[in-house]
């Protein structure tokens, strides 16, 4: 095999030569010819006999060639020199084939790239492919701090009690490590700033295997005891972008505050094991107290907030280390089962017979992000496949329109003894020709288009953790796609090439317009796909336009939100409730400004604090899980944000901390609870297992949308942050007379008047806060609407074509029409019904498949019918706009034709 | 005469290698031998040896070289590889396989 591979690679770079063959031939029949004598011929006859035994020469020489190995390579370079020269002569053809396959394919590839990195790429570590998340199903009394990302069953956030017992005492790990993020206020050479950080645990770096890029990471004696341990890493990003790569190793950074030693830098690339996240900073669990002094995280067994992830140990499967994990968890629960208040059957049932736990695939990293990204991306990929299909039909039909006139060429091709494959070869490889150019084309342009997609869907949020560069999936999928692609489109004409008798007959027919029949198939399939993008298009500029219609319960207009977290600032639990407090006084007091109030739970921004609050001696119904919302707002949020009162009193300044506490609940609540409103009054309610959480129901209010506008309002407590149980950080809402953004500059300056290390976090305003969680619905709308406008413009050009041609086909007929009496009119109508059939027709089938496809979509689509009429009479008023647009043209220029003229063109 | 023969597809190559077998030889001679030994049955036309020839050459089954013919021409000279007598082993034992076979059948069917 390996000499004959040898011989191949030999012979590839010294081929024979010509000379060779041609003497080898010339001795063997000089030979026959001395053997011929030797036998008694006279020289003639020899010579006549020896050329006849061998034959033709020139065939040999021929057959000899073909045997070479390098053979097929130079019949392909062949074919594409003709293919080349096939385009050049035609340079206007190739340049409209080549744009649209480029456009096409380049969307195609940022789009590709776009879900290669969020659903396909494992994490940047060592060995991915053994790393597995975990997550619980049953019951989790206590509280949950969520980034999102979880689903039935699959909670992925546990305590850390729970982790450290699950690392220690596990047998098929060799590691399992936890992380939290969470945001920190930083101060660095004087200046402070909040950013991004994660908890870690002390193996995190170790077992994920990421080296420093300086200095040292954390190693498991890292995490220590609570708060003694105050070191930091930094991510390189970070400490490029934000510290010009000052030598860090050994320096104090002073973080909320406190005094942490930096130890190093993690390698370039790597950000979390959490796929979405890009912390700057990151931190010991262990210290998690320092940071968070109002939260016991670490010591709680009912406070879940630590997502965590293993590495399986060599030779353990993931179903091994499920099985085995599952054990020692289920162990561990019934521990903890018998230190809950609630010792109910139902209780254990929920608890420990409903629980599971589950090890999965952890490659690519648990991502709350990733679930929220992929519906939107595989829409857009769905309209991209829509274009390519588009690009392709729009070349075949060029192509075709060029082979009609090509038909003479061929037939002399294979009058000159071309065979149907030889010129089937050459057809493809023109084809090949147009379609990777194309590719190349579109390829060029798509960092630059990956580069503007991320940067327009960030929005304002926080940066997106997608890269801008092309890899090796992306390169091969392009590859893919080009090749099918270039093969459909060079197959149309290539067939009505196959024979030479086809030829001839396409060259009788040329001037008949045989191929009528198939431009009429690739129109059809154009105003189809445009068809499909428009209503696509249209379905998501409604549900846009209904997102914004819909009434939250309260006016969202002149409204300015910003964040406030005096920790960041290095205050202490007590002193933080009184600077807020402060704050929202000075607040008050400025001009322009006609209320403040404050809330730790932010609205319209996808957050949720949830939790259980039930009436004090509450008998919970068997299987009865009721969360409820829980902010801690000022006394002047309520009427900052126009909440209608239904019932009772609103919170006043005389509910102070040392007042008796209070809470105020919505109608969902009241109406769970205590059947109606008036009914609710007075009721003592109490969050269960947390002492001092008691309060008297003394309001009830409307319900108002909270998480997003398109989700609907929940049950909800509100109890003031004065009285709450700790200290938190507050988003403060002010109801300005005038433009919101006008009082930026002064609440700026008001906060810092109170203490200069103050960070005003993202201060914007509620409408803008709503249009960000738009932000995926308005990316399809946009992206629909320009591939909808797109296709349409095709298929109108594509329309005209043909008519075009029909048209000037039909001169004559047209001529005899008109000279027997019919009018101007009737001409028009002749061709405008040639359109709107055809137009018609497409639509008729394509509708259905819309409506298919839209229901695949429903789940992002908002107040919306998938028949939507308006959408549908819009789209299909738009395609027949269009059509009678591309057919108007040629029906005038039919109508004005001259009866006499016409009839003697021929 | 016996009318000539249409070689098997692929025959022709484990002829020519076998032809090759007792030392090197040049295109015209090979033809002649196998013409020869089949008393005149199998005929090669000539559009097919040099090609095959070729063929067996860029597989690495056999070796070229120039050298003088008995006249003292200069004349291609063909000579086994190691490869090649490995092939032409196990043609020969796949052709007596299927011969056998084809015979069992024609003796018994």
């Amino acid at each position: 095999m390996m000499t004959e591979l040898g011989a191949r690679m030999r012979f590839f770079l010294t081929s024979r030569k010509r000379m060779d063959v041609d003497e080898e031939i010339q001795f063997h029949v000089e030979r026959e010819i001395a053997a011929n004598v030797a036998a008694g011929m006279p020289l003639p006859e020899a010579k006549r006999r020896a050329a006849i035994a061998f034959g033709s020469r020139e065939r040999a020489r021929e057959a000899c060639r073909e045997e070479r190995p390098s053979f097929v390579l130079e019949s392909l370079g062949r074919d594409l020199r003709y293919g080349l020269r096939g385009l050049l002569r035609n340079p206007g053809f190739a340049a409209v084939a080549i744009l649209t396959l480029a456009l096409a394919i380049g969307a195609n590839a940022t789009i590709f790239s776009l879900i290669d990195q969020a659903l396909m790429q494992a994490l940047p570590v060592t060995d991915p492919g053994k790393l597995v998340e975990l997550s619980f199903a049953g019951g989790r009394p206590g509280h949950l701090h969520s980034e999102g990302g979880d689903t039935p069953g699959h909670i992925h956030e546990f305590s850390y009690p729970m982790y450290r017992d699950l690392r220690e005492r596990n047998t098929v790990l060799s590691g399992l490590i936890a992380e939290s993020p969470l945001t920190l206020g930083v101060t660095w050479n004087n200046r402070a700033e909040s950013v991004r950080a994660e908890l870690v645990s002390g193996n995190y770096f170790e077992t994920l295997g990421v080296r420093p890029a300086v200095g040292r990471l954390f190693v498991a004696t890292d995490e220590t005891a609570p708060g003694a341990n105050p070191v930091a890493v930094l991510s390189f990003d970070y400490w490029k972008t934000h510290l010009a790569e000052a030598p860090v190793v050994g320096k104090t950074l002073l973080v909320n505050g406190n005094a942490f030693t930096i130890t190093g830098v993690a390698s370039p690339g790597f950000h979390s094991m959490v796929w979405g996240q890009t912390p700057d900073v990151y931190v010991p669990l262990s210290m998690e107290q320092i940071l968070q002094p109002e939260w016991p995280y670490l010591s709680d067994h009912q406070s879940y907030w630590a997502a965590v992830a293993g590495r399986l140990k060599p030779g353990v499967t993931r179903a091994q280390a499920e099985a085995s994990l599952n054990t020692l968890w289920q162990n561990l629960r019934a521990a903890e089962f018998t230190q809950l208040r609630d010792q109910s059957a139902s209780a254990r049932q929920n608890f420990l017979s409903a629980g599971h736990l589950h090890v999965d695939d952890g490659a690519r990293g648990f991502s709350p992000m990733r679930e929220s990204l992929t519906t939107p991306l595989t829409i857009i990929l769905g309209m991209v496949l829509l274009v390519i299909a588009m690009a392709v039909v729009n070349v075949a039909s060029l192509l075709l329109v060029r082979a009609a006139t090509r038909a003479r060429e061929f037939s002399v091709r294979y009058a000159l003894g071309a065979t149907g494959p030889q010129i089937l070869r050459q057809l493809l490889a023109e084809g090949m020709l147009l379609g990777l150019t194309g590719a190349a084309l579109g390829l060029a342009i798509v960092p630059e288009t990956l580069r503007l997609l991320i940067r327009w869907m960030s929005g304002n949020g926080e940066g997106l953790p997608f890269a801008a560069a092309l890899n090796w999936h992306v390169l091969g999928l392009t590859l893919a796609v080009t090749v099918a692609a270039s093969l459909l489109f060079s197959l149309a004409p290539a067939m009505q090439f196959r024979s030479p008798r086809l030829a001839e007959s396409m060259k009788e027919r040329s001037g008949s317009g045989g191929s009528l029949r198939f431009r009429r198939t690739c129109v059809a399939l154009q105003i189809g796909f445009s068809l499909l993008l428009i209503v696509a298009a249209g379905l998501f500029v409604r549900t846009i336009g209904n997102l914004r219609r819909v009434n939250p319960g309260f006016a969202t207009d002149h409204v300015l939100g910003f964040e406030l977290d005096p920790s960041l600032a290095g205050y202490g639990a007590a002193a933080v409730a009184p600077v807020e407090q402060r704050a929202l006084d000075a607040l008050a007091a400025l001009p322009g400004v006609r209320a403040v109030g404050a809330t730790n739970d932010e609205d319209l921004a996808s957050d949720d604090i949830q939790g259980d609050m039930v009436p004090v001696g509450y008998v919970e119904k068997p299987d009865e899980e009721f969360d409820v919302e829980l902010p801690w707002v000022s006394d002047g949020y309520l009427q900052t944000l126009g909440v209608p009162l239904i019932a009772g009193r609103n919170f006043n300044a005389g509910d102070t901390a040392t007042s008796d506490h209070v809470a105020i609940v919505n109608e969902s609540y009241a109406k769970h609870y205590f059947g109606m409103a008036q009914v609710a009054l007075g009721h003592h309610i109490a969050r269960p297992n947390k002492p001092g959480t008691e309060a008297t129901i003394v309001g009830v209010v409307r319900d108002v949308k909270h998480a997003s506008m398109r989700d609907p309002a929940v049950a909800t407590c509100y109890t003031l942050f004065a009285q709450a149980t700790r200290q938190t950080d507050l988003t403060f809402y002010l109801r300005t007379w005038q433009a919101p953004q006008d009082v930026t500059a002064s609440v700026r300056a008001a906060i810092a008047h109170i203490d200069t290390k103050l960070i005003v976090g993202k201060p914007w305003t509620l409408t803008e806060e709503i249009e960000d969680n738009l932000l995926a619905e308005r990316a399809v709308a946009m992206l629909a609407a320009a591939f909808g406008g797109l296709a349409t413009l095709l298929a109108g050009i594509g329309l005209y074509g043909i008519l075009a041609y029909s048209t000037a086909q039909r001169t004559r007929e047209i001529g005899i029409r008109m000279a027997l009496g019919a009018r101007r009119g009737t001409v028009v109508g002749l061709i405008l019904r040639e359109v709107l059939l055809l137009a018609g027709g497409a639509m008729a089938v394509t509708i259905p498949l819309a409506m298919l496809a839209t229901k695949g979509v429903r789940s992002v689509l908002f107040g919306v019918s998938m028949a939507d009429p308006l959408v549908y009479g819009g789209a299909v008023l738009t395609i027949c706009l269009v059509a009678a647009l591309a057919g108007f043209i040629p029906a005038r220029r039919a109508a004005t034709v001259d009866p006499a003229r016409a009839l003697r063109t021929e | 005469m016996a009318q000539p023969t249409d070689l098997l597809q692929g025959t022709l190559d484990m002829l020519i290698l076998k032809t090759l077998a007792p030392g090197q030889e040049h295109g015209w001679a090979i033809a002649q031998r196998i013409q020869q030994m089949s008393d005149n049955v199998l005929q090669i036309g000539q559009g097919s040896l040099y090609p095959a020839l070729h063929r067996l050459e860029y597989r690495g089954w056999i070796r070229a070289e120039w050298g003088a013919s008995e006249n003292n021409r200069r004349a291609r000279f063909y000579a086994l590889t190691a490869a090649g007598r490995r092939q032409l082993d196990s043609e020969v034992k796949s052709w007596d396989r299927l011969a056998g076979a084809v015979n069992l059948v024609l003796q018994r069917a």
